[in-house]
């Protein structure tokens, strides 16, 4: 009787080992990753259109919680989903190092996308070769989101310069409205005043400079960070300890005037209060309003797995799809995005400032898209925001920063 | 000894019980049936029961999907690290002086135990691709292997104390070693049992980072690992979100309330040994 | 003890499970030690690098900076907990009433998940708090604690409340198993409240000292979760414990290999620290059971 205990354990715990079948990879089903909660829904729509088109194939959408260490796992694993779409940040860097991804470049739909976005993705690219692994397809903007209503309350215009901009927000101020609904307990939401300035402020060839050690971030972001201070002057109370997500819904009812964040964020605005008069300008920096862009980068783009042959051919024809203009406009117009093939224009009229933004050209991309993989600046700059708020010294506070920043920059920059 | 009752403790006691347990679960449940629009006083009664904010939450997040994922994940474990892992305990403890090979495998474990699992993550996915145990069969297996040591630590711990006469008694009545241990051995250590057991349940129920990491089909998720899903997507409804965590403690608080003893005295014999 | 033979039963079931921790615990151990002296990124082509990521990390102004965190956090925290639970099963083992429901309330805890704990004082910290503090017009309380330098005692506050049950009840164990004839032989001694607790209640609670001494530093030493759910290690670094650090960095931030290389300090202290602690408190134990 005993034997026979031992002996069925044995068996049972072996066979669990080699059993229970592996996750099924048919060969008619594709996965679509997408590295955005946001967009699943319109994503689906769009794939749900895409299969009634082609009944002999199915193209599921998966959006997983943390996609950053799924993705990485499964490129661990070897287990890649077959079509991604996701931002053009580092992660799409470490997919097309690896060599993961399929050349789009002779794709007949690459002529329709604008060049500049085009050029956004190859500076992704590991060597930075001109060859498309990435399709851009929806494009951010990162500026000021103001609710018009209460502009309008204030007496208030759209500024254009910085002092144009801080008129706006003593006005508002003395108005007893308050200016800003910061959100830094969320650290990331403290970027967008960054990658706003920084562009505009540093010295033309800092990016270049800074990756050969031949400038610092000390002596050349000082007025970035003294900015930052000057609107956090006008903070609300708490806005240490309030979260993205509760700011808002605070500034959709109508606590704040204004969010210094992007498109992505008048989803979830909306959604708390649909009946908001929202706009959106680009932040203006510089007292010369030529000089202030605004800051957009490539949200979504679409890549294409190696894998069977086969596979490949869906997904290329489902990214063809996807980029036609018709799909494509749907696509911007629920995410209230822009988009990076020429002659699909975003004119919902919340966004219709920064639309002609870019439709003008009139774009930097995000500064900390250049900065080294593994530079945690948000981190960095929530330690700022952090010290300001428990009443360091303003001059003390900005020396450690950037001394913080340049050597943290230092420790990952290395070749 | 004097039974007159200390009412100042009781009094002291029963205060923090109000304020920092009952307090943030009344919490939980009230906004759970609450109204978006009855926030203002959040601690408040709510004006209207609002059943919605649980089909909402039970449809969203596949609820009955990601529960039957977590009962079988969890089920699996304990039957299997029950019996295994005290067996092996039992061995150790029992032939540690006489073998080298048990002492070593004692401290194996009990090295293994500070292993932090971030360093052994990414191979780990890796390697459980390899034997096909991303998924819910998989990580059940996992746990019962990474439950190992724990479980053997806090089992030898009262297997130590075990008067050893009494199975040098079934040994010397003829009864081989499986045999001892199965009607001597195992049922004196029920207590400790209850508590591994507990420890492997609340372990595998509240567990989040293995099945991030190993379980990606979506079918196969959990339910804390759709908790966070939820968090990221309707964050701004906190009506929603407290329905969908009070579903999720739910089924433990009703274990609680129905095994309270139980459960405690499993924990309380388990860690002492005497 | 007489030496016997010792039954191939044993050998089998214990090898076999050894076997199997083998495989899924310790070679990916290694492995990732083995990657600690490459540039691997997780995926795709490696090559050796030496000594070089363990050289960088002692230069890492964010990898010391964890290290202070996580000890402060963990001692702070231990302590903490083990004086809590001590006085709280103290009290709950004394002549009380509503006993039963008094040491069921107070292990509720234990039975939550630490995703879920944070979540529920993520929203309490930030919506239930502020407004008390503003009415007691305490400024400490007034702002989300989160948000604030102060950040760490919040995640302690977290983690005491949900690690003190489990503490708390090893130790109610301890003091039931306790022989009340002692007390009567005490009290006829004169010894009587803090001065009975320390000369003869404490030293009989050693083996429960032990298991949660034990149990506490390692867990602290490797917090994580509650982290991750409240402040995701800000503001700043202020909370970004080792193994956040690692998470955080090692899988999405693309230093699989660096992070391996701490990940594998990390595990040396640890398992000192631990071990040295085992075989002290145990040698106590010893000494006092005698």
């Amino acid at each position: 009787m005993s034997k026979k205990l031992v002996l069925s354990l044995v068996v049972s715990l072996s066979s669990m080992l080699v059993g229970c079948g592996g996750s099924s990879s048919n060969n008619n089903t594709l996965e679509l990753f997408s590295s955005k909660a946001e967009n699943v829904a319109i994503l689906e729509s769009i794939v749900s259109e895409f299969n009634a088109q082609n009944p002999e194939y199915t193209i599921k959408v998966v959006a997983p919680a943390d996609h950053a260490t799924v993705l990485k796992t499964r490129m661990a694993k070897n287990d890649m989903p077959d079509i991604l779409a996701m931002g053009g940040d580092s992660y799409f860097t470490e997919v097309q190092s690896a060599g993961m991804l399929v050349d789009l470049s002779n794709e007949a739909y690459i002529i329709t996308l604008h060049e500049s976005y085009l050029d956004m993705v190859y500076n992704r690219n590991e060597n930075k070769e001109e060859i498309v692994y990435g399709v851009p397809y929806a494009t951010n903007a990162s500026g000021v989101i103001y609710n018009k209503d209460l502009f309008e309350q204030a007496g208030v215009d759209v500024p254009n310069t910085w002092n144009e901009f801080i008129n706006v927000i003593e006005t508002l101020d003395s108005k007893g409205i308050e200016p800003f609904v910061f959100t830094y307990k969320d650290s990331w939401t403290i970027l967008p005043p960054w990658n706003s300035m920084a562009p505009v402020i540093q010295p033309a060839n800092f990016m270049d400079d800074r990756l050969q050690d031949k400038t610092t971030f000390v002596g050349t972001h000082e007025q970035v960070l003294e900015n930052i201070i000057t609107l956090m002057d006008y903070a609300q109370p708490d806005f240490m300890g309030m979260s993205y997500d509760d700011g808002n819904k605070a500034f959709a009812m109508g606590e704040g005037a204004m969010i210094i964040n992007g498109n992505w964020a008048i989803n979830q605005v909306i959604a708390a209060n649909p009946d908001i008069n929202l706009g959106m300008f680009a932040f203006p920096t510089s007292n010369n309003a030529i000089e202030n862009k605004l800051t957009s980068g490539v949200d979504v783009l679409f890549a294409v797995v190696k894998g069977n042959s086969e596979k490949e051919e869906v997904a290329k024809k489902f990214v063809e799809f996807a980029t036609t203009p018709e799909i494509a406009t749907k696509y911007i117009n629920d995410q209230f995005a822009f988009s990076a093939i020429k002659g699909v224009e975003q004119t919902n009229p919340m966004v219709s400032d920064a639309s002609a933004d870019i439709m003008a050209g009139n774009v930097e991309n995000f500064p900390d898209h250049y900065y080294p993989n593994g530079l945690d600046l948000s981190a960095v700059l929530s330690g700022f925001a952090m010290n300001y708020s428990s009443g360091m010294d303003n001059e003390a506070n900005i020396l450690a920063t950037l001394a913080d920043l340049d050597a943290k920059y230092d420790a990952v920059n290395i070749k | 000894m004097t039974n007159k009752r200390n009412w100042l403790v009781s009094a002291l006691l029963m205060l923090g019980v109000i304020i920092f347990i009952l307090t943030p679960l009344y919490m939980v449940f009230v906004i759970a049936i609450k109204d978006p629009s009855d926030m203002v006083n959040v601690l408040s009664f709510p004006k209207q029961i609002r059943l919605e904010n649980f089909v909402d939450a039970w449809v969203k997040t596949d609820f009955p999907r990601k529960f039957a994922n977590t009962a079988i994940i969890t089920i699996i474990n304990l039957i299997f690290t029950l019996p295994l892992t005290s067996f092996t305990a039992y061995a150790i403890v029992r032939n540690r002086d006489k073998s080298k090979f048990f002492k070593y495998v004692y401290y194996y474990f009990l090295s293994a135990m500070f292993i932090p699992f971030s360093v052994i993550m990414l191979p780990l996915v890796i390697q459980a691709s390899r034997f096909n145990l991303d998924n819910i069969w998989g990580i059940s297996f996992l746990y019962i292997i990474f439950g190992l040591p724990m479980n053997c630590f806090l089992y030898s711990g009262a297997i130590k104390s075990l008067p050893i006469s009494l199975e040098e008694a079934a040994m010397i009545d003829g009864a081989g070693v499986l045999q001892t241990f199965c009607i001597v051995v195992y049922p004196l250590l029920k207590p400790i049992t209850a508590t591994v057991a507990i420890l492997s349940f609340m372990w595998t129920w509240n567990d989040f980072t293995m099945p991030l990491i190993l379980l990606t089909d979506e079918s196969q998720q959990t339910l804390q690992l759709a908790q966070y899903v939820f968090k990221s997507q309707f964050s701004v409804d906190y009506n929603l979100a407290f329905a969908s965590y009070t579903m999720v403690l739910a089924p433990v608080l009703i274990v609680y309330v129905f095994a309270q003893k139980f459960i405690m005295s499993g924990v309380v014999s388990g860690s002492v040994k005497e | 003890m007489k030496t016997q033979k010792v039954n191939p039963i044993y050998y089998i079931i214990v090898g076999a499970m050894t076997v199997c921790f083998f495989l899924f615990h310790t070679i990916p151990f290694i492995q990732g030690i083995f990657y600690s002296f490459t540039d691997w990124k997780g995926y795709g082509n490696w090559e050796w690098v030496g000594l070089r990521n363990y050289l960088q990390l002692f230069k890492d102004p964010d990898v010391i900076n964890a290290y202070k965190f996580t000890f402060t956090f963990a001692l702070i925290t231990t302590v903490l907990v083990n004086l809590l639970s001590l006085v709280l099963a103290c009290a709950l083992n004394a002549n009380i009433y509503c006993a039963g429901f008094l040491k069921a309330a107070y292990f509720l805890p234990y039975m939550l998940g630490n995703l879920m704990i944070g979540f529920i004082f993520n929203y309490i910290f930030a919506n239930i708090i502020p407004p008390i503090g503003q009415m007691l017009g305490i400024e400490m309380l007034s702002v989300n604690i989160l948000g604030t330098d102060k950040a760490m005692w919040g995640i302690i506050f977290v983690t005491v409340w949900a690690s003190s049950a489990f503490n708390t009840l090893v130790y109610t164990a301890g003091l039931k198993a306790i022989n009340t004839d002692i007390y009567e032989a005490a009290a006829i001694d004169g010894a009587t409240g803090f001065r009975r607790f320390w000369l003869i209640t404490f030293p009989l609670l050693a083996t429960s000292f032990t298991i949660n001494m034990v149990l506490s530093i390692k867990g602290f030493l490797m917090v994580y979760d509650q982290i991750m759910a409240m402040t995701n290690g800000g503001p700043g670094m202020t909370t970004t414990s080792i193994a956040v650090l690692i998470y955080k960095r090692g899988l999405s931030g693309g230093q699989f290999a660096y992070q391996s290389a701490n990940a594998v300090i990390l595990f040396i202290v640890v398992a000192t620290i631990s071990l040295l602690q085992l075989r002290f408190l145990e040698k106590r134990e010893a000494k006092l059971n005698d």
